[in-house]
């Protein structure tokens, strides 16, 4: 955090949690990768990312047939909901992107 | 002619008779899974699916390993976190596990294998414990099942291996490949693990460190345990745009325990599995978009071809002659190995295979003579 100043409540909060943490096991310190958590989001928009090359060519096509190869494991590209954890039937009903990809929608979090 | 030379002559004659009709009698398998809960087992000799078992559950990721009698099919499905194991006569369930386990939550990515005597199922926990107010991410274990566990095995023994394990294969001394930022070896029983090739840790002078992207465990075909990386080569600047790119190949032959890191050809297209065709070593194909055939000790593109859409798994039958390209919807293309050309289409009931692995392997009499 050398570098970076908080300027909002929640910002201070980081701040302070690791100032707490300074002075007790230094727990905070360790940055743990995950696999798989990034990507996962609340809306559907796949589809606009670009390939290795910094083109579109080298993308899977059509895009359909990618869409739930990147889904099912929270790939990066694919802004889609969390199927693996939260929205495991996000796609059901919907067995073939290519054809029912309109039955894709967005989620929302349920009441508790 | 002398008659014991008569004898001899006859005596071969009838041996490849019998060989050619042992062969005949026993075709070439592929087990693959779709959604939203199949699992196909084709026969590759006619190109028809005998038998589709219904899973108990999401079929994502679709990893899968056969049983070395090639009865059972283990799956990793159930959105990451089941396994189940499938008689692939009758589609009886024979083995479930649910990884998870109260307020832990623990997924596998891809990892998967059986023990070279059948007897163990193989996978890595990766687990997060779920507190009210936070998640702790907890240590990544080596877990082992008793294949004969039943319908809610649990693990019997657990090992610590590094974080990020993708993919695992089983060699025939039972030691068990372990994909991550390096490949490992662990010995089943004692959790004594190894790398045995370098590759995050890896420092080769003049190139980049590789970029690896693998799900699918190919490979058993071929006698192989492989993984493709990007890798760029630089010059004596240093500078990444006077950089070359090529693709390579990690590999560990199942049989020996040699590995193999080896550029087998320039980076010119997304690839996301590639494998040698089986008894030519000198030969290896990649797929996504684009199916390419590749001369290794010439890094050579010996063919290429523009693919009707897009496959992410590749597999050949067992004599190299044909190729099996899987995943993503629901058709696996057929081509012929030397040509590129293609030969037909097996289309799946169901929908998507998404990133679902695709074994092929020799049936047993079991299996191409159980009951339609």
């Amino acid at each position: 955090m050398k570098f970076l100043k908080p300027v909002n409540p929640k910002a201070h909060q980081v701040d302070a949690a690791m100032e707490l943490d300074k002075e007790s096991d230094g727990h905070l310190e360790e940055v743990v990768a995950m696999q798989s958590v990034v990507g996962c989001t609340s809306t559907t928009d796949p589809g606009w990312e670009v390939d290795a090359f910094g083109g579109v060519a080298g993308l899977c096509q059509p895009m359909e047939s990618d869409l739930y190869g990147c889904a099912d494991p929270c790939w990066w590209p694919a802004q889609v909901p969390d199927v693996m954890n939260t929205y495991p039937d996000w796609d059901k009903g919907a067995d073939s992107a290519g054809n029912d990809w309109r039955k894709l929608g967005e989620v929302f979090p349920a009441d508790k | 002619m002398s008659l014991n030379t008569i004898i001899t002559v006859l005596i071969s004659a009838s041996l490849t008779l019998m060989s050619s009709m042992s062969y005949a009698e026993q075709p070439d398998y592929m087990v693959v899974v779709n959604r939203p809960n199949n699992l196909h087992v084709i026969n590759l000799a006619t190109e028809t699916i005998d038998r589709t078992c219904e899973l108990p559950g999401d079929s994502a990721p679709g990893t899968v390993a056969m049983s070395p009698d090639k009865l059972t099919a283990y799956v990793l499905a159930g959105r990451f976190g089941k396994i189940w194991g499938i008689d692939v006569r009758n589609c009886d369930l024979t083995f479930s596990t649910d990884l998870s386990n109260g307020n832990i939550r623990v997924k596998s990515i891809a990892s998967l294998a059986v023990s070279s005597d059948g007897e163990e199922v193989f996978t890595v926990h990766n687990p997060v414990r779920i507190m009210n107010d936070h998640y702790e991410v907890l240590d990544t274990q080596f877990a082992v099942y008793k294949a004969d566990a039943g319908l809610q095995a649990k693990p019997v023994r657990t090992y610590p291996v590094p974080r990020q394990i993708n993919i695992i294969q089983t060699a025939d001394d039972g030691l068990v490949y372990l994909s991550g930022p390096d490949v490992y070896s662990i010995e089943p029983k004692t959790g004594k693990i190894e790398t045995v090739i370098p590759s995050r840790t890896a420092n080769r002078p003049g190139f980049s460190q590789p970029d690896i992207l693998t799900v699918w465990p190919i490979g058993r075909v071929s006698d192989e345990f492989i993984r493709m990386y990007s890798i760029a080569k630089f010059d004596e600047s240093g500078d990444p745009d006077k950089a070359e790119y090529f693709w390579g190949f990690e590999q560990v032959i199942l049989s020996t325990g040699k590995t193999n890191v080896t550029e087998f050809a320039p980076l010119e297209d997304v690839l996301f599995t590639g494998m040698h065709r089986p008894g030519k070593p000198n030969e290896f194909y990649g797929v996504l978009t684009q199916l390419k055939r590749f001369d290794v000790n010439s890094q050579k593109v010996i063919k290429s071809i523009d693919l009707e859409r897009t496959y992410y798994c590749i597999n050949f039958s067992t004599d190299g002659s044909k190729l099996y390209l899987a995943g993503t919807y629901n058709d696996i293309a057929v081509y012929d190995a030397e040509t590129l050309k293609k030969l037909g289409n097996i289309v799946l009931p169901g929908g998507d295979m998404s990133m679902s692995t695709s074994q092929v392997f020799s049936s047993p009499k079991e299996l191409s003579n159980a009951k339609k």
